[in-house]
């Protein structure tokens, strides 16, 4: 079992300056780059492959919103950080299970990541309101929202893309989605 | 409701900074005064920064997602996965271990068969003189005593311990091993004609394993000129070598050669000779083609064939140093040249016979 990486794993550096310049291609690397790592720790502690995508790629998240927030500092190399974020969270998913002290197969050195999840997890339950909420908006608000919020869209675009005769009709229409919207996220 | 559309507007568009600089210094001075108007304000960006981040982790999974398309997950499980066999799995995971284990064991097998190599000579030390509990024996000596018809002091029970010894000096002293005569109440020696003499011990070395014995009896006369020589040189491996002992009640010739420079364990201040020696043979001389007395056979080694050992030369003219020198007469060492050299080895045997004794312990 060859559980070395391939070589073709970018730099530590070239993945941070890629992550902060948005590049795709960089994501595309770092995250074929170490999936095998991963895939192995997860496949050998009870995982399976879908198991292995979700520990992966809310490791990534945390990762990406460490060098976004600025305060990343290559003290570790890249590998042990991801493999200790995805270990830590496999672990909690794991105890989350059974509910008792697991014991874990390890393929890498390991650090302290107890900080970064701490505010993981704070970001992670902001994000699963604003989903539920966007859920519970129902269509077309949610679309609507989304397309003017995260798509950048302008108010004339979603006029015509959802047919309003003018664009102070989609407006009036959006400021009600919005206040529902924001209703439903502070409550829950 | 219009009016709360206009202001969310204008709330946004302030957090946007899309209110030119005028605008954004009303709106501030609006804000300041109205804390339901501020209060909106923070609701609404914490609500915006929520927003982007939501949006923001959407695209990364949908790059993810697309990334995670790229691989070919399938054929990585395959590698990874856990082998369903118990050892396979033991393998994998313990490889590291086992791999030290291993080459510790190898390591171990190496070290014990190279010890076992090097002390294959390591039996344990066994000294040379003989029990002497045959009554045969005494019957023998009684038929001889009576045939020669001479007055005999020695005592008629049988000896307790026997040894070799040979003459250092024409008038009574010998040459034997300390253990030979050890804690013995008397000492008896006996020449190759079967005359036996009443000897004392005179030096006693504990640390070469050597004694001086003087024959004391007033039957015995002074025998002629040694045939032999101390040799003081250190001797050579290989160098053939004889000895010449009382196993038995009659004179025994050992032949071997010097194996090792060094006796029992490395102990320098004895040879290792390949010989043949039994029960009796200690404190024989051990001479070498010349007729030089190299050493004093001395021990064997326990179980172990063709390894005996001999007391070096040099510490028999230690010994005889310790002597009163006007007592010892004419010493051996003061020979030039040995009278045995160049005489095929039944000669040197003839001549040496008489002066190699066997020694009797009573105690």
């Amino acid at each position: 079992m060859s559980n070395k990486l391939s070589s073709s794993l970018p730099t530590d550096r070239e993945v941070v300056l890629g992550i902060l310049n948005n590049s795709e291609e960089a994501l595309n690397k770092l995250y074929v780059g170490y999936f095998p790592m991963v895939l192995q720790f997860i496949l050998n502690n009870n995982g399976d492959e879908e198991d292995a995508k979700d520990v992966y790629q809310e490791a990534i998240i945390v990762l990406y919103n460490k060098i976004k927030s600025g305060d990343f500092e290559l003290s570790s190399k890249l590998k042990t950080y991801i493999y200790s974020v995805c270990r830590r969270i496999w672990l909690k998913k794991l105890s989350k299970e059974s509910k008792k002290a697991i014991n874990v197969t390890d393929f890498e050195d390991i650090e302290a990541v107890e900080t970064d999840m701490e505010a993981h997890e704070e970001k992670d339950k902001q994000f699963e309101q604003m989903q539920s909420a966007l859920q519970l908006l129902g269509e077309p608000c949610k679309t609507i929202i989304q397309d003017f919020y995260i798509n950048n869209m302008s108010m004339q675009d979603i006029s015509e893309k959802f047919g309003y005769t003018n664009t102070d009709n989609a407006k009036t229409q959006k400021y009600k989605c919005l206040q529902r919207l924001k209703k439903l996220f502070f409550q829950a | 409701m219009r009016n709360e559309l206009e202001l969310e507007t204008i709330i946004e568009d302030y957090l946007n900074g899309k209110l030119s600089e005028k605008e954004a210094q009303a709106f501030e001075l609006l804000r300041a005064n109205d804390p339901a108007i501020d209060h909106k304000v923070v609701t609404h960006q914490f609500f915006l920064e929520s927003m982007k981040a939501y949006g923001n982790t959407l695209t990364l999974k949908e790059r993810m997602n697309a990334a995670h398309d790229t691989i070919d997950v399938k054929a990585l499980s395959d590698q990874f996965r856990p082998h369903p066999s118990y050892i396979v799995n033991l393998w994998r995971n313990n490889r590291a271990a086992l791999a030290v284990a291993a080459s510790f064991i190898l390591l171990a097998m190496v070290s014990v068969y190279s010890i076992q190599y090097n002390t294959k000579q390591n039996g344990s030390y066994e000294v040379m003189s003989r029990e002497l509990v045959k009554i045969k024996n005494s019957q023998n000596k009684l038929i001889r005593n009576i045939n020669n018809s001479k007055i005999d002091k020695a005592p008629v029970t049988p000896a307790k311990f026997g040894g070799t010894g040979f003459a250092l000096t024409p008038n009574g002293y010998l040459c034997t091993n300390l253990h030979v005569i050890n804690g013995a109440d008397s000492v008896y020696v006996q020449n190759a004609k079967g005359d036996s003499y009443k000897a004392k011990v005179v030096y006693q070395d504990p640390q070469y394993d050597l004694a001086i014995l003087k024959i004391v009896d007033n039957n015995f006369s002074t025998l002629s000129t040694l045939p032999y020589k101390l040799n003081k040189n250190a001797i050579g491996m290989g160098e053939d070598v004889y000895t010449l002992g009382f196993p038995k009640d009659d004179a025994v010739l050992g032949e071997g050669y010097v194996s090792s420079k060094t006796g029992h364990a490395g102990d320098t201040t004895a040879y290792q000779v390949s010989i043949p020696v039994n029960p009796g043979n200690s404190g024989g001389p051990l001479l070498d083609n010349q007729g030089n007395v190299i050493g004093v056979i001395s021990a064997k080694e326990f179980q172990v064939d063709g390894a005996a050992f001999a007391v070096k030369s040099k510490y028999i003219m230690e010994a005889l140093s310790a002597i009163p020198q006007d007592s010892l007469g004419k010493k051996v060492s003061h020979l030039k040249r040995s009278p045995l050299q160049g005489l095929t080895r039944t000669k040197q045997l003839e001549l040496i016979q008489d002066y190699v004794f066997m020694i009797k312990v009573y105690n």
